[in-house]
Parts: C-alpha cells; sequence; structure tokens
C-alpha cells in the first residue's frame, strides 16, 4: 500500500453554508502535503474531518486502508494530531501529558514509559519533564504537543499551522524535528498559511478555496503553471513617469508595479522583456542597475488560484 | 473483551486527569461545594433542625450540586483549550470518554458529601442504615454526574452557558423532592412531582441511610435511580453524538 490517505468527495455543511464542497486527493506514503487556502476556505473543516473530530456530511477518507467513519478507531490508531494551538494540559507536568496521552491510546505502562522517555530525549525537553506545562515556553510547549501526537507510534501526523507565532529558533528547531520524523518514514499532512514554509517543506502542495481543491500539485510545478505571472525586475539609475509610461508600453509587457526604486514587470515572455528594456535603456540614455528574471513565487500562485490577488492588486 | 477492557481503561484515565486538573478549580469548588453549602445554610440558620436531619439535606444537596459540576464544568472548559478534541482524535469510543467523566464526577460528588456525614458524625448524629446510605451515596453521584455531563452536550466553551439551563433544573428540584419539605406533607400534585425527580429517590435513600425514615422505599429509589441514570447516560451519548455531527 501506498497510498497514506485518500479523500473521497469529503464535504461538510454547516446548516445552509457549504464549507467544504466534494474535496478529493491524495497522500502518498513518507509525503509531506501542504494543505493551504485562505481564511475560512475549509483548511481546519477538511482536517477536523480527516482526524475524527467531525463528521463529513458527504463522502468519506481512508487513513492507511481505514474508512475514518466505518472504521473510526482503527483509522485514529494510525494518526497523531498537532492542532494550531498547542492543546496540552497545563496544570499537569511535561511526564504526566506524555503518560496520560499513551494511556488514551491504550499503550501498556511500561513501552508507554519507554515512549515517553525517547520523546522526551528527542525533543529535547528531558529538563522540563517535572515542570508543570504551562510554566514551558511557547516553542516547547508547541514541541511537547507535537511529541505528544507521536506517542502512540502513528504512521501519519497532522500538523496545523505547526511555527505560527514560534521565535526564529523554535521555527529551525520544529521544521528539523519535522524533516526528521518524515526522513524516518513518517506522513506529514502539513496545514499552513506561511507559503516559505510550504515551498521549502513540502513535496505536493494542495490550495483550497471556498471549500473546493483548486490545485494540487509540487510546488515547482505549481509555480511553472502561471507563465503569466514571470517578471522581469528592473532598476534604473533615475526614474520618473515617463519611464512607467514607457515600460507599460513594451513589447510583452502585462503588468508594470513600482517596488520601490524598481519596476516589476509581469510577462509569459521573460525574454523579449528583457531586449525591450535594453533597447529602451539606450534610447533614453539610461544606465540599467539591476535587471533579474523572477519566477512566480508560491504566494503569487496561491494569490492568483485563489482570486485574492485581484482584490489587493496582484499580478 | 480486549476491546471492552481497553475502553474502561481509557475512562479511568480521562477519570484520573479531570481528578488531577480540575477538582481543585475554582469554578469546581463554588458550583461544587460552596454553592450547596450557602443553600443549606440558608435553609437550616434559625429553624431549629436536628443534626441527623440537617445532615441529611445537606448531603443530598452536595450529591446533586457536587457530582453534576464536573462534566458540566470541564467539558466546555476542555472545549475552549481544545483539549476535548485530544479525545476525539483519540481511538476510543465517545462512550468511555464520557464514562471517564461521569466516573470523575461520581467520585467528586461521592468524595464531598461524605464531608457533612463526618461532621454529623463528630457532632453526635447516629447513622441509621449505613448499606442505604452507601448505596445512596454512590448511585446518587452516578447518577447526578451524567446529568452535568448530558447538560454539557450544549455546544458551548463556557461553563457559564452550561450551568445556567442546569441550575434551570437544579433548583426547582430542591422545592419537589423532599429536601426542604418532606414528600409525605406535600400535595398530591406535588407527590406525583416529587415521584419525576431523581433527587426524591436520592434525598430518600438518603434519608432512610441517616434518619431510618423512608417514603419510597430502598428497592423503589435504587430502581429510580438507576432508571435515571440509564436515561441520562442514553441521552448524553445521543446529543454528544448529534453535536459532534453538526460540528
Amino acid at each position: 500500500m501506498t497510498v497514506a490517505i485518500e479523500a473521497f468527495g469529503l464535504t461538510k455543511w454547516y446548516g445552509k453554508l457549504l464549507a467544504v464542497d466534494h474535496v478529493s486527493f491524495k497522500v502518498s506514503k513518507g509525503e509531506i502535503f501542504g494543505f493551504l487556502g485562505p481564511n475560512g476556505a475549509g483548511k481546519t473543516t477538511t482536517v477536523r474531518m480527516l482526524t475524527g473530530m467531525s463528521r463529513p456530511s458527504e463522502g468519506t477518507a481512508r487513513i492507511m486502508g481505514f474508512d475514518i467513519q466505518r472504521e473510526a478507531v482503527r483509522a485514529k490508531e494510525q494518526i497523531g494530531v498537532v492542532p494550531d494551538i498547542s492543546n496540552i494540559y497545563v496544570e499537569l507536568t511535561t511526564w504526566e501529558n506524555l503518560v496520560f496521552t499513551g494511556k488514551l491510546y491504550g499503550i501498556p505502562r511500561d513501552e508507554r514509559r519507554r515512549r515517553a522517555e525517547g520523546l522526551l530525549e528527542l525533543f529535547d525537553l528531558e529538563e522540563k519533564k517535572d515542570e508543570p506545562a504551562g510554566r514551558l515556553s511557547k516553542g516547547m510547549r508547541r514541541r511537547l504537543c507535537i511529541a505528544m501526537a507521536l506517542m502512540n507510534n502513528s504512521s501519519v501526523l497532522f500538523l496545523d499551522e505547526p511555527t505560527t507565532g514560534l521565535d526564529v529558533q523554535s521555527v529551525i528547531k520544529i521544521r528539523e524535528l519535522i524533516r526528521n520524523l518524515n526522513r524516518q518514514g513518517l506522513t506529514i499532512f502539513l496545514t499552513t498559511h506561511n507559503m516559505q514554509e510550504a515551498n521549502i517543506m513540502c513535496d505536493r502542495i494542495a490550495i483550497i478555496n471556498k471549500g473546493r481543491i483548486v490545485a494540487v500539485d509540487t510546488p515547482e510545478r505549481l509555480k511553472n503553471r502561471a507563465r503569466r505571472l514571470q517578471s522581469v525586475v528592473v532598476s534604473f539609475d533615475r526614474a520618473g513617469t515617463r519611464v512607467e509610461e514607457d515600460l507599460r508600453k513594451l513589447q510583452g509587457a502585462a503588468r508594470v508595479v513600482k517596488e520601490g526604486d524598481k519596476y516589476r514587470i509581469y510577462t509569459s515572455d521573460p525574454s523579449d522583456v528583457v531586449q525591450a528594456l535594453c533597447s529602451l535603456a539606450w534610447k533614453q540614455g539610461l544606465r540599467i542597475v539591476s535587471i533579474n528574471t523572477v519566477k512566480p513565487s508560491l504566494e503569487d500562485i496561491f494569490l492568483e488560484l485563489t482570486g485574492i490577488g485581484e482584490v489587493v492588486g496582484h499580478a | 473483551m480486549r476491546r471492552l477492557l481497553r475502553e474502561l481503561s481509557v475512562a479511568l484515565a480521562v477519570a484520573e486527569k479531570d481528578i488531577k486538573v480540575y477538582y481543585a478549580k475554582p469554578s469546581s469548588i463554588m458550583f461544587g461545594f460552596l454553592f450547596p453549602l450557602s443553600m443549606f445554610l440558608s435553609y437550616i440558620v434559625g429553624r431549629g433542625i436536628g443534626v441527623d436531619k440537617a445532615i441529611s439535606v445537606l448531603v443530598a444537596q452536595t450529591l446533586l450540586f457536587a457530582s453534576s459540576s464536573i462534566g458540566s464544568v470541564t467539558i466546555p472548559m476542555e472545549r475552549r483549550v481544545k483539549t476535548f478534541d485530544r479525545f476525539l482524535t483519540a481511538p476510543v469510543t465517545l462512550h468511555s470518554i464520557l464514562m471517564g467523566k461521569t466516573l470523575a464526577g461520581l467520585l467528586y460528588g461521592a468524595a464531598v458529601s461524605i464531608i457533612p456525614v463526618g461532621i454529623g458524625l463528630i457532632a453526635g448524629m447516629r447513622v441509621a442504615s449505613p448499606s442505604e446510605l452507601a448505596v445512596g451515596i454512590v448511585l446518587s453521584s452516578a447518577t447526578f454526574s451524567c446529568m452535568g455531563v448530558m447538560f454539557a452536550s450544549i455546544p458551548t466553551q463556557s461553563p457559564g452557558q452550561v450551568m445556567m439551563p442546569l441550575n434551570f433544573v437544579r433548583i426547582p428540584l430542591l422545592f419537589i423532592s423532599g429536601v426542604f419539605i418532606p414528600i409525605e406533607k406535600l400535595p398530591l400534585w406535588g407527590r406525583t412531582l416529587a415521584a419525576a425527580s431523581p433527587l426524591s429517590y436520592s434525598m430518600d435513600l438518603v434519608r432512610a441511610g441517616i434518619e431510618g425514615s423512608k417514603y419510597f422505599g430502598a428497592s423503589v429509589s435504587i430502581l429510580g435511580l438507576i432508571a435515571y441514570l440509564i436515561i441520562f447516560l442514553m441521552v448524553s451519548i445521543r446529543f454528544h453524538i448529534m453535536i459532534q455531527k453538526r460540528e
């Protein structure tokens, strides 16, 4: 079996509001799968359905081959869940949090202790073992939360915004932990708003908007998809309204955006635009200070696919 | 059988965790201990009621308020901090989670209601039937704890929003269940209402245990409490599943 998660037409209605609309996708074993979408797009609702927190109105999903509705308990045995906020028991110690999770998963006493000790070491929390979890820093709480999700030796880890609100050091540490866990064979389902995180962490990405999946692909293929979002960024030794007007008239220029002392010219053919820019500079006696061709970022693709770009004035 | 043992061990783990986390919370102490105590004091002061009668009333009130306060406080609080989601994503049924919550309420109610019994004994009270008192305490705690868990199915993250409707039921129960006025002294409509109240059976067993007087009799009271326990449990599971479907 190579598929870890399979969603078949997952749908969720809240009264008359359709939050998730027949969402289908597959996540392969050992993959880091990113799930992106603007607020209210249906990301959390989809994750809630996949992890058993909420029941689908229509459709179903399989986790490691187990149906989330008909074999809910078996499906849940395969997963670990880290929600967007660290839902640890702040009154219990770090150790007690891990042990309680082990009890919840029916892990025998000796095995429970062994795994808890191993996770404390792996997540660098040994010194905080007997400390109430409420006294841990935000980064440590996050690490404890992930450790709790791994108590059952899960095959699939659902991570919802794992690095949001953390300092740079904690972000780097958690990303490294996630990569290490993935290298050991764990399938990761990563929900994030952070495009850079999705870009550097995920093997594939699904973009959801208004309850529907609008794209599923690798980050690089997604970027290549939108040729018209390619751009040339140029900076001249002097600027002026005349320059901007001339740039708009360039052959192949779809749109011009002034970004500080630079101009970004969106085009589906950067080569044509570079040549036209050189010609323009020569004719007007301008010196080119810098010139770069830029592939669309994942953020550009996201804004394009979700339609937010039009609202905020992006390409 | 293995599955059943697994569910039972999860229920025990949930109860143990609730004991550690919530028993000393101000809301549990307030709704489960101080509230019935203040109501008791306002009833007892200046009335010249004997120790055994007074303790019976306090025990029954404490059983009702303390036992039903744990589930109704902990579940909305856990929804608020998202720890309730841990239960929903764990490989266990909702039944064992609710059983654990009920067990935590049962132990809390039973432990708190033993305090007035102890005070009564120090003050010279005599227990007429320890076995009836013990059965009354355990069964009443279980029934009222389940009632609290049932009310906690109200989809809210605020304990106050569960407490309001719960008190809307709990406080009138005090007046129709022989707590302040013995059932035999109630008019016919009052006695009919009393038969429909789980607190009447609880009060009757506690009175039988402490004072030796009874209205329904031990068997009827035990059956009455068991019937309500089953009803509350079934309704509770059904409501919680309904809420999960809607969420």
